[in-house]
């Protein structure tokens, strides 16, 4: 710690400290342009400079000054306020002052500035900038004639989101920031950019002239889209989502957002919400009321309760407190046959990581990967499924020169960062790979094996899996694999990655044993900075895993759910919030269920493919209309706030659970979601202790940054065999999208509107198609046909189609498979 | 003293002589307010559009809350209001909204007879402050 006098005031501060965050620890205000939180320091605006007793003669940058011992430091001045007020003077010189029309205006920091330092007259004159505007791309718009070139968007883009879409061109007064060949921008929109620029020269499309900040009002909330958990401000305009705001004061992971998260709100506001529940009547589903609509589930559950039994599958986009009472409601009904996200997707975690270490979730939190020095990633879909997680890792690899080890089928983001090294395998074959880095680890004796059980019985039957053989397998040398183990074994901290969803169904339990294996035998679990990330593809996929909505005893886990109502041994279904006719894999099995179960109930905010086929539908609430928590994939628990009310006749589910919960007799009489997460925290293990009211903005993890393991136990399994066929097809998620309900969200849709199948260039000129081309998949006898997108991603031979999108039908081929084969043709 | 009283009274004397009135027979007649008067807003229109940019600082510095504005962007890309009303019975005429403005896309003009019938009738749209 360092002693230093700023202003008068003493200050005790860390000896990494600069001179503006020790201001800013100390309550003393210092203005500046180009300083944030989440980026290195920079210097780039010249508006924090300060007057050091020791450095006389000249005025100190704050912001990129580190604070040393005695150091006295006078923050404001009249000589510092004249040279500040001429650097906002040249600033202005060429900024067009066009605050009226500007979107920034009421929130701009160089407007604040210049009306503090009271800026006008400007005693220079110059040429205003005159550059075109960049308005191509629907969701950021960039407007370079109000730019103060503080070089906080480029910076984000490279330190944090690692895309490097901008950087400065030219000299002198002609400096501008540019993107490669001055083009439109074309990247991964997610919007870092717009969030870090000071002034309006970076702007949200979606958002022009809809209104002045001042007018919106701000509910901070989590995303609803994917296990990150990122806290979104919603600003909301006459209970409408206009846009989402950024929070990089509070928010959880830095106020980082993806597209997602940033532009895929729309769906919250859009027309085709379902507003009244629908029943069918004479095969024609039509509006009703709410009694009429629950007296016929009531009736269909009772019915279908006397005969074959009901179903219930649910999403994991409900909070904990309505997965709580779908639980009792499922108990009200006497039905065990509860599941949520299609029952394979999460068996990594609840199995995998269960029989290993006695835990069922992540053993470490987000922020502690930034400090690791080695992190395995398996699979490069971790960026897409988990960007903000992934830009985590990003700046591990950039600031902290961590080495980053992906085992994928296809090339990724990942695998463009420095250091990155990619064992790019055959589809399928992570388990191989995994295995032969902890056989090679046993058999160097590298591994840490005190106090693990069945290290024998794990040495023995990894014998088929040496590096060798491995290498001989999935075409990965094996002296990268070895390398790779040898990597993970010698880092003090480091972390493995590994992403769970529904396009990810195949071998789901064995990845999680063979990662938490190889956790064990290089000593992550318990250990100071390390951690075993095991993340959900849903907001709540942790919460829906703490809260048990799986199976009970000998009761009928989601696919079996299905296969059971396709054989007519399963009398109803209720689907809550999912749609497993586009998302599940097996679409003809689910085809059949829906066709064949007596009595169907969907609970959605849309009418989904799966709700058209429902004898009763019941309108619910999307993110943005309830309150409740999320618990995300580090075990975070955060409060989601309602922002907007809710449309037309919609309940939440929340409200639904407990009307029906009262129908079938157990009336549940809970004041509020608070009310029901006391009753979760006693009664689920970890949550013990949390208070609803004591959740702030930085939520509370269950369990502790570092998540106390219950065994370690190594387990033998079995890898995968390699697809032999020419073409191969893998799904997955896009970074675009996320679930199915991106796809009726603008803003993910302006980037990717419509499905397509991704190959490689050889393979694209093998074929003879150029992009957009339409490509016939023919697997199990059925043809599928989407337009090819070509780049340098996909190795020979393998094509990726990701599954968002109903209208592909890519469930119609992909029946849960690591990877399927295809026949291609044009 | 007696000379200044005489003076006093004679100014008011002249003024009971006729053709001194002060009074109008309104509406026979009428007065022509000073340039600084605040009556009915105006907004000035420029060659092809109104000047108005929908920056919202009227509606902002507005203490009746009588103004609406929504703002849109123009098939030229620029931002104008999409719609701009002031409601005439919550206005108190205090001129801030025109002070505010950083276009002087609006004005007061001594349009001061603004009774009417209907209720609906005091909400003056674009069209009508355009005129």
């Amino acid at each position: 710690m360092v002693n230093l006098t700023i202003d008068g005031k003493q200050v005790t501060v860390s000896k990494a400290a600069t001179i503006y965050e020790a201001a800013l620890e100390a309550g003393i205000h210092i203005p500046v342009l180009c300083y944030a939180k989440k980026l290195l320091p920079y210097g780039a605006c010249r508006v924090c400079l300060v007057e050091v007793e020791q450095m006389k003669g000249r005025l100190i940058p704050s912001c990129t000054t580190p604070v040393t011992q005695g150091m006295v430091v006078t923050t404001t001045s009249a000589e510092i306020n004249k040279v500040r007020k001429t650097v906002l003077e040249f600033l202005l010189v060429n900024h067009v002052v066009e605050c009226p029309v500007c979107d920034k205006g009421g929130e701009c920091d160089l407007q604040d500035l210049t009306f503090e330092h009271e800026v006008y007259p400007n005693r220079f004159t110059g040429e205003k900038f005159a550059l075109p505007t960049d308005e191509v791309n629907p969701l950021i718009e960039r407007n370079m004639n109000r730019c103060v070139l503080c070089g906080k968007c480029a910076r984000v883009c490279d330190e944090i989101v690692a895309f490097g879409s901008y950087s400065f061109i030219n000299r002198g007064f002609e400096s501008k920031i540019a993107t490669a060949f001055d083009r439109g921008l074309n990247c991964e929109f997610c919007g870092q950019c717009v969030s870090m620029c000071p002034v309006g020269a970076i702007l949200p499309r979606p958002f022009k002239f809809k209104a002045r900040p001042w007018q919106l009002k701000e509910v901070d909330s989590v995303c609803g889209y994917c296990g990150n958990g990122c806290t979104v401000t919603l600003g909301v305009l006459k209970d409408k989502v206009e846009t989402i705001r950024f929070n990089d004061k509070t928010g959880v992971n830095d106020g980082n957002l993806c597209i997602r998260g940033r532009f895929g709100y729309s769906y919250v506001n859009s027309e085709d919400r379902l507003t009244k529940p629908l029943v069918r009547k004479d095969g024609k589903l039509v509006q009703t009321d709410w009694k009429e609509a629950l007296d016929t589930v009531v009736s269909g559950f009772a019915k279908a309760r006397a005969e074959k039994g009901v179903g219930i599958v649910t999403g994991a986009r409900l909070t904990n407190e309505e997965l709580f009472l779908l639980k009792n409601l499922a108990k009200a009904m006497g039905t065990g046959n509860l599941d949520h996200s299609g029952g394979e997707s999460y068996k990594g975690v609840t199995e995998g990581l269960f029989e290993t270490l006695g835990v069922t979730a992540s053993t470490a939190t987000f922020p502690q990967v930034e400090e690791c020095d080695t992190i395995l990633s398996i699979r490069s879909d971790f960026y897409e499924t988990h960007p903000v997680f992934g830009m985590v890792v990003n700046q591990a690899v950039k600031r902290h020169d961590a080495h980053l080890i992906v085992i994928a089928d296809k090339r990724g983001k990942f695998g463009k960062l420095p250091h990155a090294e990619t064992l790019l395998a055959k589809p399928g074959l992570e388990v191989n790979i995994l295995n032969a880095m902890a056989q090679s680890l046993l058999a160097d004796g590298l591994a840490i094996t005190d106090g693990v059980e069945g290290v024998v019985e794990l040495q023995a039957a990894l014998a088929d899996y040496t590096p060798e053989l491995v290498a001989a397998q999935t075409g990965v040398p094996a002296a990268a694999i070895r390398a790779a183990a040898q990597q993970l074994a010698k880092a003090k901290k480091s972390a493995i990655l590994l992403a769970y969803g529904l396009p990810y169904t195949a071998h789901s339990r064995e990845l999680g044993i063979a990662a938490a294996n190889l956790a064990i035998l290089t000593g992550i679990p318990g250990r100071e900075g390390s951690g075993l990330y095991l993340c959900g593809e849903k907001a709540n996929s942790q919460g829906a895993i703490d809260l048990q909505i799986v199976p009970g005893k000998e009761a009928l886990d989601s696919q079996s759910m299905f296969q059971a109502a396709a054989a007519g041994t399963l009398s109803a279904l209720y689907i809550v919030g999912e749609d497993p006719l586009t998302s599940y894999p097996d679409r003809k099995k689910i085809e059949t269920a829906l066709d064949k179960v007596p009595f169907l109930v969907v609970q959605d905010i849309f009418l989904s493919p799966t709700a058209q086929q429902a004898d009763v539908v019941l309108p619910a609430a999307s993110f943005a209309e309830k309150d409740g928590t999320f618990t995300n994939a580090e075990r975070r628990l955060q409060r989601v706030r309602q922002g907007i009310p809710l449309p037309g006749e919609a309940k939440t589910d929340y409200a639904i659970f407990e009307l029906l919960a009262g129908r079938f007799g157990k009336q549940v009489s809970f004041t509020g979601p608070e009310a029901v997460f006391s009753q979760i925290a006693a009664s689920t293990p970890g949550y013990g202790g949390i208070e609803y009211g004591a959740i702030g903005p930085q939520g509370v993890v269950w369990g502790g940054d570092l998540l106390a393991v219950k065994r370690r136990k190594v387990v033998a399994v079995a890898g995968g065999k390699p697809v032999e066929t020419p073409y191969q097809l893998i799904t997955g998620s896009s970074l675009y999208h996320n679930g199915t309900v991106s796809t009726r969200a603008t803003g993910p849709l302006a980037v990717i509107p419509s499905p397509f199948v991704e190959l490689g260039r050889e393979d694209a000129s093998t074929l003879q198609v150029k992009e957009g081309d339409l490509l016939t998949l023919r697997a199990n006898g059925v043809e599928i046909k989407l337009a090819a997108k070509i780049d340098t991603r996909m190795p020979k031979g393998v094509l990726f189609a990701p599954y968002h999108f109903s209208s592909a039908g890519l469930n119609r081929i992909f029946t849960g498979q690591a990877a399927v084969p295809v026949e291609v043709s044009k | 003293m007696f000379k200044a009283f005489a003076k006093g009274l004679s100014i008011t004397f002249k003024h009971m002589l006729p053709g001194h009135s002060v009074t109008v027979q309104y509406p026979h007649v009428k007065l022509k307010p000073s340039d600084r008067f605040r009556g009915l807003h105006r907004l000035v229109p420029a060659h092809d559009r109104e000047k108005c940019v929908a920056c919202y600082l009227c509606p902002t510095v507005c203490p009746a809350k009588c103004i609406t504005v929504e703002s849109a962007e123009n098939a030229k890309g620029e931002k104008y209001p999409r719609i701009y009303e002031i409601d005439m019975l919550r206005c108190i005429f205090c001129g801030y909204c025109v002070e505010a403005c950083p276009v002087e896309a609006l004005e007061m003009t001594g349009a001061y007879e603004l009774a009417n019938y209907r209720r609906s009738d005091f909400v003056f749209t674009k069209e009508r402050l355009l005129k």
